[in-house]
């Protein structure tokens, strides 16, 4: 049984809108929910891919599960140790087994550097080690990623976007991490170098027993590379289960417009379904809107096909996470 | 019937200045596609393939230095049959070596005012565009009914104020904006990315013209959002016969709107033919690097038997540094031995491979 390496319990991270309209009033600030209770675990060895639309809250999971933000309440449990709000020293060292792939390219590659000093300096931090050891540590991770020696005297702006990636994941590797947050480790690139840094991580991980949390609105790609999926809503996670169960046989009505909206797929499969199930009014959500009851019902279409029925909407019946067997766990009072 | 083409490009050359590598750009380096009429022509490519700069080179949007420096843009439209450049190429001279272009000169001033007096009865009027960026279409000091009430004034007989008003609050209607009543006065500013690219679909189509130019209209939209600009837009084509040129990196898009389609590489088109049979992974006669493409996206197999993605190895052209033979050789898997020598030292033309099907590869031509 592989062990668990991380585990996150009812998790919420609040922000306060500092330029929020109301502020000219000199009311509170209103607060958003960015992540609003979030519960799920990852095994060593394991990816979790993690999906919803943009702003439904993926990032600040990512960042406050590695402390990067600091959470608002919920307990975050790393290799068995309550690290959610340990103090700055302790996380130092905790930096040097969990780790993050930013979206942004540039994000952890400082523009002034040469490629060898970034992952020299990235190696010298976490670990006391010297020059001629260093020297070593960096061709290994070079080959890790398949990078070309050659590219080690760049700067950051001279590289294609590929190699930027690839530069991102040997900086990671290079503090020794074992849990991985990658977001939207591949949105930035071209189709053609997609597919080099998807095998890569799966290939990394493989070798080097890494865990992801594997952060993507690219929907196949998510399938491909985690063994489970949650999909998250306005700050909760909706669905959680294997994958493939996720993504052929949602239960959550959300999941199941997700997953058909898949241009290529609503062709072929099953569209008699995907059309009860698609939504007409297609607005996007925001976190203004008081939540009441279920957030997905004022886009649902089966709250809607089902005449609105008041469980739904009733502050005191939020629909919650409910294990359905085969570690599938879905959050909605009518699963489809 | 036979289709006749409304917008037929022909070696359309497009070049930048890049100063710190003191060369040439060559965004869009020979290019030729033909936009049939009632049809939707896609192109497809990676980023910095020339896309973008072949659809402004149309519009005669192109700012930056030398810009267009040759070629034709015949339109044939019912008002309109022009070369777009026509006479143009007077204000430019080219010194080339080996069939390469290694130096340009060109009368700026001339050409944009030669270039204007022919555009400004074609821009906006006979060629709409959307960009993928709304800002460089929406004003965003005028509320969106308005703009759209003032295209329409401008580019088509409609010309009294309340008509053309009730004609802009009908395509609002049409591009299903909820509550059009409503955005009709409101700025573009806090609309979201898919509302955006509605209006400005409404506002090119408004000035009815011959051809609507669409830039990346999904690109950075959720998918959810993405799945109802392609409904939309595939209702707009089956409904009203809007001739289309569709501009997107997304093949799957691509593949669910066009009739045919161009796959565009390091500013030239790779392969170019009927859709069905370009984008489909068992087509025969298809460019290396389209089959590569494909074959790269998770299919339904792959991701069921978890395999891995079949990358292709190497990066995306830099197009700077243009190698004399095919774009596409240090990237190429399918070369042999047989034909290396032509691959390395020249580059292939585009040809006919099939009833309308053409392929730049040296493997289909002996
Ligand atoms: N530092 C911050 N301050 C205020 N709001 C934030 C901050 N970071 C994120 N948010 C808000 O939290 C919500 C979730 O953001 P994010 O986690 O980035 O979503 P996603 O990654 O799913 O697109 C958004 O509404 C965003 O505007
Ligand atoms: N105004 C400009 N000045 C210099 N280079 C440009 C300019 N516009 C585009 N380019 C370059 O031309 C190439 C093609 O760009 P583009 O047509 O925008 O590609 P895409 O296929 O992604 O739309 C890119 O390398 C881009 O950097
Ligand atoms: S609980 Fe009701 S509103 Fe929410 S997703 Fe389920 S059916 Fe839709
Ligand atoms: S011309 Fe040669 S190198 Fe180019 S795509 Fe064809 S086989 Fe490959
Ligand atoms: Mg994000
Ligand atoms: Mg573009």
């Amino acid at each position: 049984m592989p062990k668990t390496i991380l585990e996150v319990m009812d998790l919420k991270k609040h922000f306060t809108d500092r330029k929020g309209l109301f502020h000219s009033l000199g009311e509170r600030h209103p607060s958003i929910p960015a992540v609003d209770g979030v519960s799920f675990y990852i095994k060593e060895n394991e990816t979790v891919g993690l999906v919803g639309e943009s702003g439904c809250g993926k990032t600040t999971v990512g960042r406050t599960i590695l402390r990067l933000e600091k959470p608002t309440s919920g307990k975050i449990l790393f290799d068995g140790k309550d690290i959610t709000s340990i103090p700055t020293d302790e996380l130092r060292r905790l930096r040097g087994q969990m780790q993050m792939i930013f979206q942004d390219l540039d994000a952890a590659l400082n523009p002034k550097m040469r490629i060898r000093d970034i992952l020299s300096e990235a190696i010298t931090v976490h670990h006391k080690i010297d020059g001629a050891e260093a020297g070593k540590r960096i061709s290994d991770l070079l080959e890790q990623v398949s990078l070309k020696k050659s590219k080690l005297s760049n700067f950051p702006h001279e590289l294609s976007g590929g190699e930027k990636r690839r530069v991102g994941v040997a900086r990671v590797l290079s503090v020794g991490a074992k849990f991985i947050v990658a977001d939207e480790p591949t949105s930035a690139l071209d189709v053609s170098i997609q597919a080099q840094i998807v095998n890569l991580l799966r290939d990394l991980q493989k070798r080097l027993g890494l865990s992801y949390l594997f952060i993507s609105h690219d929907l196949p790609v998510v399938e491909l590379i985690s063994h489970k999926v949650a999909v998250m809503y306005l700050g909760k996670i909706v669905e959680i289960g294997l994958s493939d169960r996720i993504a052929s046989r949602a239960m959550h009505p959300y999941t199941h417009i997700l997953w058909s909206s898949l241009v290529e797929k609503q062709n072929k499969e099953n569209p008699q379904k995907a059309k009860s199930v698609q939504a007409d009014r297609w607005g996007v959500f925001d976190f203004e809107r008081p939540v009441s009851g279920c957030r997905f019902a004022p886009r649902c279409p089966v709250y809607e096909s089902s005449g609105r029925p008041a469980i739904c909407i009733d502050p005191s019946t939020e629909p919650q996470l409910e294990d359905i067997g085969g570690s599938h766990q879905v959050a909605c009072h009518f699963p489809l | 019937m036979t289709a006749v083409p409304i917008l037929k490009i022909e070696d359309l050359r497009t070049y930048f200045h890049s100063r710190s590598k003191q060369a040439f750009i060559r965004s869009v380096d020979g290019v030729s596609l033909e936009v049939m009429k009632g049809q939707t022509l896609g192109v497809v490519g990676e980023s910095g393939s020339g896309k973008s700069v072949t659809a402004l080179s149309v519009l005669g949007l192109v700012s930056a230095g030398p810009g267009v420096i040759s070629g034709k843009i015949g339109l044939r439209s019912d008002r309109i049959q022009k070369d777009l450049l026509e006479g143009l190429g007077e204000f430019v001279k080219l010194t080339t070596k080996d069939g390469k272009i290694m130096e340009v000169s060109k009368d700026v001033a001339g050409w944009r005012r030669g270039a204007e007096r022919i555009m400004s009865k074609v821009r906006g009027k006979e060629i709409a565009m959307t960009f993928q960026n709304p800002g460089s279409s929406l004003n965003p000091f005028t509320p969106v009914g308005k703009q759209i009430t003032e295209a329409i004034r401008l580019h088509t007989s409609t010309k009294t104020e309340r008509e053309a008003k009730e004609r802009a609050l009908s395509w609002l209607h049409r591009v299903k904006i909820d509550s059009p009543r409503l955005r009709f006065d409101h700025y573009p500013y806090g609309l979201s990315g898919g509302m955006c690219q509605r209006i400005m679909i409404a506002m090119a189509l408004a000035s009815e013209p011959s051809l609507l130019i669409t830039d990346e209209p999904t690109t950075g939209l959720d998918a959810t959002i993405q799945s109802k600009i392609v409904d939309l837009l595939e209702e707009l084509k089956s409904e009203l016969g809007i001739t289309t040129m569709l501009i997107s990196h997304d093949i799957s898009i691509i593949s669910q709107l066009s009739d045919s389609v161009a796959v565009m590489y390091g500013g030239t088109v790779f392969e170019y033919g009927p859709t069905k049979e370009v984008l489909s992974k068992r087509g025969n006669s298809k460019h290396p690097y389209t089959s590569a493409l494909l074959a790269s996206i998770p299919s339904a197999q792959n991701i069921r038997e978890k395999r891995y993605l079949q990358a292709i190895e190497g990066d995306v052209l830099d197009t700077i540094n243009i190698p004399t033979g095919c774009r596409f050789y240090s990237r190429c898997s399918r070369m042999t031995e047989r034909i290396r020598e032509r691959c390395v030292g020249h580059e292939p033309d585009l040809r006919e491979t099939g009833s309308r099907h053409k392929v730049r590869c040296w493997l289909y031509f002996d």
